[in-house]
């Protein structure tokens, strides 16, 4: 986005009105295009725009020009801002809107330091805040996340330094003491004023990090991870919430230790009409060990708000599920594949649906011998990633429905030693890694329809991988359907996105004309 | 009405409310429909329609057409011996484009019926007649563009789309139009235009601040919008100048003719509201679209504002500056050719048309309607047709299109294309087409079956046989729509029997290679 002396003259042609009723967008003169350079604006469930955050020119002899670009969820522009920041240190980790504001989360690294503003839905800036003095572990987190935003990984990516929208409050910003030692959270109001602060206690003998999964009225939830140590390959999760207005830290509890079942966790969530916690997981024999001996199947546990369990389900898959399992799953549930939950939602019917990929660690014989005489097993462990079930309960807490969608598998790899921690922390690893093929989950304001959107990546011998977004749609009408749009462009890169309910969006990016085209897909369900 | 050459002054277009993404794809489905043709339109039975959109199997003479006129925008604007040398290679890379536009819009979408262009052509001769110092050459071209305008190429090509004939009330408003295209040619607007447009552009001035802001290193970008906004703001300057002594020298023009001249008045009036549909009430959707089969209800589109976003449009200097603004001009034009015309001018609602007239102003409509589906804007070709049904409720051809725009938009939902056939919701659509397309961003695939069954049965029991092509390729489209598919491979076969290599032949039944489209 910058001008050469031939762009130049052709800019004085470019001012033509463009053609605004097609559900499509041209931006020209973009140089360069990732993933992570355009993301969705949520006000609720619903899309309902894109930022797109970008270089521009020089703005003077230190700083440049960047540009807040602000679509909606048609693809109409709707204005723009510019802010004049250090020449090419200076990028975008997060953007978040909580119904009442918009906040950025930048990072600058001339500075080292992390900014946030934030804008009033007119985009009149609202408050601007520095936060200096960042530990090892935050740039630790920051170097990380920008490394997972190479335009050819595609796909989703972690969120080691994020902003979470709390609606109608503010925005809570999470942040690491010392080399990943503890955690911080820090609550902000509309104006960026600090409301409270959290630290992880200082005399804590263990490693604590807390991954923040979500943000209701009252309570931020996450899971935290304790270690003896940085390398530690033991791993301990605890389900825990923090009241939203203090940050005083409300429930810790420990999920993967039972006296009569291992357990695995994969999701935790707060069930806003309930007044629970939601916490879900595979369970295993208390000796078993995880990819090792096959789990016995998942569990939903409720927890009220004082963290007292008032209701455990197990669905054993020789039992519950095995009734119910299309006989086209059999086969991969006998390869020892563990699921990972990427969602659970509930619908307006009081139906409770849950979105799950199989995964595996997979043995490369020569990096176990490796690993197995004390060599370094440094990419020696990898992972499978299989197909997807949507489990519906009804609101009984009764399985009701077993969806299986076949997919190609796709392999990850995993950091050395993964193959001794238990089953739930490499499902967060790749998860992390943005390994699964799973993207994302669309819902409406009604909680009436759901699009569970993943990438299948065929790969044909000798042919170029061929990307298929795939949808699985259901919801209030009680069908399941299934939508397939093949993503094979002559784009240089090609970026999927959510979109409003019932479409998706596909950015395909031209190097040689710096073009970016953007459309929206109404999907066929 | 604007003065256009082409590609010439790209910042001067009108935005143009197709949904299709570029001209481009326009022409490329035109040149679809329009090669793959040889069944005979007149190959009508009992029941035939009193009308069917023209279409003809000869591309001949469309292609000798365009040729002619390809080389005589090369030869009208032969390279000017003056200027620098970017200055003449950019003159050239104009004429190049513009005569490779005029090639195509003739090629392409120019309307050589029987009924309508012999018409516009008879008009267009009388003007000549009786203003025979008019320079030699000039040429009247009815095109298919659906869109309610007209302009003119620096040659003397005057170029008259289809969709502003049914928007007019009589044949002297139709000339006064053509009057104040003709002008623009005897002006050389065009030619100096280019000439103006080319000198700043590459003028030492120009190349100097081009320069300095490239120099300044910092903030070229907003500098060079600056530049650019100048840059158009005086060309609009120069285009509002023409347009004015379009009018005036229009209308001395028409005043020669026997035509009624107080009607160029009324004609800027007409055009004032242009962009309004001929009635702002919605349409009847439920009374087609819902029946015992599909109980389907049409809510009222949601007032609440879709967009979380509450950022006020501030008109930028384009739309500020009042003499430049485009709409509000058409009133300054009424107010001059008022003064020009000492007041004898005709306002409001004229008296009914001709009944000759009338019959111009119908079929050119179902040819907008026709021109519509064939440039893939199913939206607006229901719209149009939808429009007109109440006032013609047994008219085939309107039942035909109906489906065949409900089975292609089932088509384009499959193939996930269906957002490039549908348009937006905006500010600037009537309400009732937002209405419309407010229903069709909501449909599911299964949503055809039912929108199908309830609009047959509304329009009334379809004779045994399929009529004319119209109606049997509409016939094979409903089949598909609500029957097994097996119904429709019968139909396939008959109309691929029928007419051969049909008007619909490629688009119903494209060859498997093309499915791959996203
Ligand atoms: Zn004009």
């Amino acid at each position: 986005m910058f001008f050469t002396k031939h762009s130049a003259l052709t800019a004085v042609f470019a001012l033509a009105v463009a053609a605004a009723s097609a559900q499509t967008k041209t931006v020209d003169g973009i140089q360069n295009m990732r993933h992570s350079a355009l993301s969705p604006i949520y006000a609720g469930n619903e899309v309902k725009g894109y930022l797109m955050f970008g270089r521009g020119d020089k703005a003077d002899r230190k700083n440049d020009n960047y540009l807040l670009d602000f679509y909606d969820q048609d693809l109409a522009k709707v204005s723009n801002v510019t802010v004049q920041k250090p020449s090419g240190r200076f990028t975008l980790l997060d953007n978040s809107f909580n119904g009442s504001a918009f906040a950025f989360y930048f990072f600058n690294s001339k500075d080292e330091t992390l900014e946030l503003e934030t804008y009033d839905t007119s985009l009149k800036k609202l408050g601007t805040k520095v936060i200096g003095e960042l530990t090892k572990g935050d740039k630790m987190m920051i170097a990380n996340q920008q490394k997972l935003e190479d335009p050819s990984a595609g796909g989703m990516m972690g969120s080691g330094m994020s902003l979470f929208p709390v609606p109608g409050q503010g925005f809570v910003r999470n942040g690491y003491t010392g080399l990943m030692k503890g955690y911080t959270l820090a609550m902000y109001d509309d104006k960026l004023q600090m409301k409270w602060r959290v630290t992880s206690p200082e005399n804590s003998k263990q490693y604590e990090t807390v991954g923040i999964t979500e943000a209701s009225d009252k309570y931020l939830l996450g899971m935290m991870m304790r270690r003896d140590g940085l390398m530690s390959r033991t791993i301990n999760a605890s389900m825990v919430a923090f009241d939203v207005a203090t940050g005083k830290k409300v429930l810790d509890q420990p999920v993967e230790t039972s006296k009569t079942e291992q357990l695995s966790l994969s999701s935790f969530s707060f069930d806003p009409e309930k007044r629970e916690f939601v916490a879900v997981g595979e369970y295993y024999k208390p000796d078993d060990k995880p990819f090792v001996n096959k789990s016995l199947g998942f569990y939903i546990k409720r927890f009220n708000e004082q963290g007292k369990v008032v209701s455990t389900k197990n669905y054993g898959w020789q039992r519950e599920v095995a009734s119910l399992m299309p006989a086209e799953a059999k086969p991969s549930l006998e390869d020892n594949y563990v699921n990972y939950t990427h969602s659970i939602t509930k619908g307006a019917d009081g139906k409770v649906y849950i979105v799950s990929e199989q995964y595996k660690v997979v043995g490369d014989g020569l990096g176990i011998a490796m690993t197995a005489l004390g060599g370094r097993g440094a990419n020696v462990t990898k992972g499978k990633i299989g197909n997807l079930f949507v489990y519906e309960i009804d609101p009984q807490g009764k399985l009701t429905g077993v969806k299986f969608y076949a997919k190609d598998p796709s392999t990850a790899t995993l950091p050395a030693g993964s193959s001794y921690m238990s089953a739930g922390i490499i499902g967060h690893i790749m998860k992390m890694q943005g390994d699964f093929d799973y993207q994302f989950l669309q819902k409406n304001d009604a909680n009436t329809q759901f699009n569970a959107v993943y990438i299948n990546f065929d790969k044909e011998k000798g042919a170029a991988t061929k990307r298929v977004i795939g949808d699985i749609a259901f919801g209030n009408n009680g069908k399941y359907a299934v939508d397939k749009i093949d993503m094979t462009s002559d784009a240089n890169y090609s970026y999927l996105y959510p979109a409003k309910p019932g479409y998706v969006m596909i950015a395909d990016y031209y190097k040689k004309k710096n073009q970016l085209g953007m459309k929206l897909v109404k999907l066929n369900i | 009405m604007a003065e256009t050459l082409a590609s010439f002054e790209p910042i001067m277009r009108l935005p143009l409310p197709f949904c299709c993404p570029s001209g481009f794809t326009l022409a490329l489905r035109l040149l679809f429909v329009l090669l793959l043709g040889t069944g005979s339109v007149f190959r009508a039975a009992a029941q035939a329609p009193d009308y069917l959109p023209y279409y003809s199997k000869d591309t001949l003479r469309v292609a000798q057409l365009a040729a002619t006129q390809r080389a005589a925008v090369k030869t009208y604007f032969a390279l000017p011996k003056e200027g620098n040398s970017a200055y003449r290679d950019h003159y050239r890379q104009v004429v190049q484009e513009a005569a490779r536009d005029v090639y195509n819009s003739i090629r392409y979408s120019a309307l050589l019926d029987p009924v309508i262009e012999p018409f516009v052509q008879q008009v267009f001769a009388r003007i000549l007649k009786a203003n025979p110092q008019l320079p030699a050459g000039t040429r009247l071209v009815l095109t298919r563009n659906p869109e309610p305008n007209a302009h003119a190429v620096g040659n003397g090509i005057v170029m008259l789309n289809v969709g502003l004939l049914p928007r007019l009330e009589n044949e002297s408003q139709l000339a006064f139009i053509l009057c104040h295209e003709l002008a623009h040619v005897a002006c050389h607007h065009m030619e100096n235009g280019l000439h103006e447009h080319l000198t700043t552009l590459h003028s030492k001035d120009m190349k100097r601040e081009i320069r300095r802001i490239i120099d300044s290193e910092y903030n070229i970008s907003s500098q060079i919008k600056a530049l650019a906004l100048g840059f158009s703001l005086n060309t609009n300057y120069h285009r509002r100048r023409h347009e004015k002594q379009a009018d005036s020298l229009g209308y001395v023009l028409l005043a020669r003719t026997t035509y009624d001249a107080p009607q160029a008045y009324r004609a800027l009036q007409l055009l004032d509201t242009i962009d309004e549909p001929e009635t702002t009430a919605s349409l009847p959707l439920a009374s087609y679209f819902s029946c015992a089969d599909f109980p389907k209800t049409f809510a009222p589109v949601p007032d609440k504002p879709t967009s979380i976003f509450t950022v006020q449009k501030t008109a930028t200097a384009l739309e500020t500056t009042d003499t430049l603004k485009s709409h509000p001009d058409c009133a300054k034009r009424m107010r001059f050719l008022h003064t020009l015309a000492q007041g004898r001018v005709a306002e409001g609602p004229q008296p009914a048309s001709s009944p000759e007239f009338a019959r111009i102003r119908y079929v050119s409509r179902l040819e907008v309607i026709q021109s519509w589906f064939d440039y893939d804007c199913y939206d607006h070709a229901l719209f149009e047709a939808l429009l007109l049904l109440p006032q013609q409720p047994g008219n085939a051809y309107l039942h035909s299109v109906v489906q065949l725009s409900l089975y292609e938009l089932r088509q384009h939902l499959q193939d996930h294309t269906y957002s490039e056939v549908v348009s937006n919701k905006s500010t600037r659509n009537p309400k009732n087409f937002n209405e419309l397309i407010h229903v069709l961003h909501g449909l599911s695939y299964d949503d055809f079956r039912g929108l199908s069954t309830c609009f047959a049965q509304a329009t009334g029991a379809a004779p045994a046989a399929p009529a004319d092509e119209y109606a049997l390729a509409a016939r094979y489209a409903s089949t598909s729509l609500t029957s097994e598919a097996t119904a429709a491979v019968v139909l396939k076969e008959q109309y691929q029997k029928q007419y051969s290599g049909g008007k619909f032949d490629k688009l119903l039944f494209p060859a498997p290679a093309k499915a791959v489209r996203r």
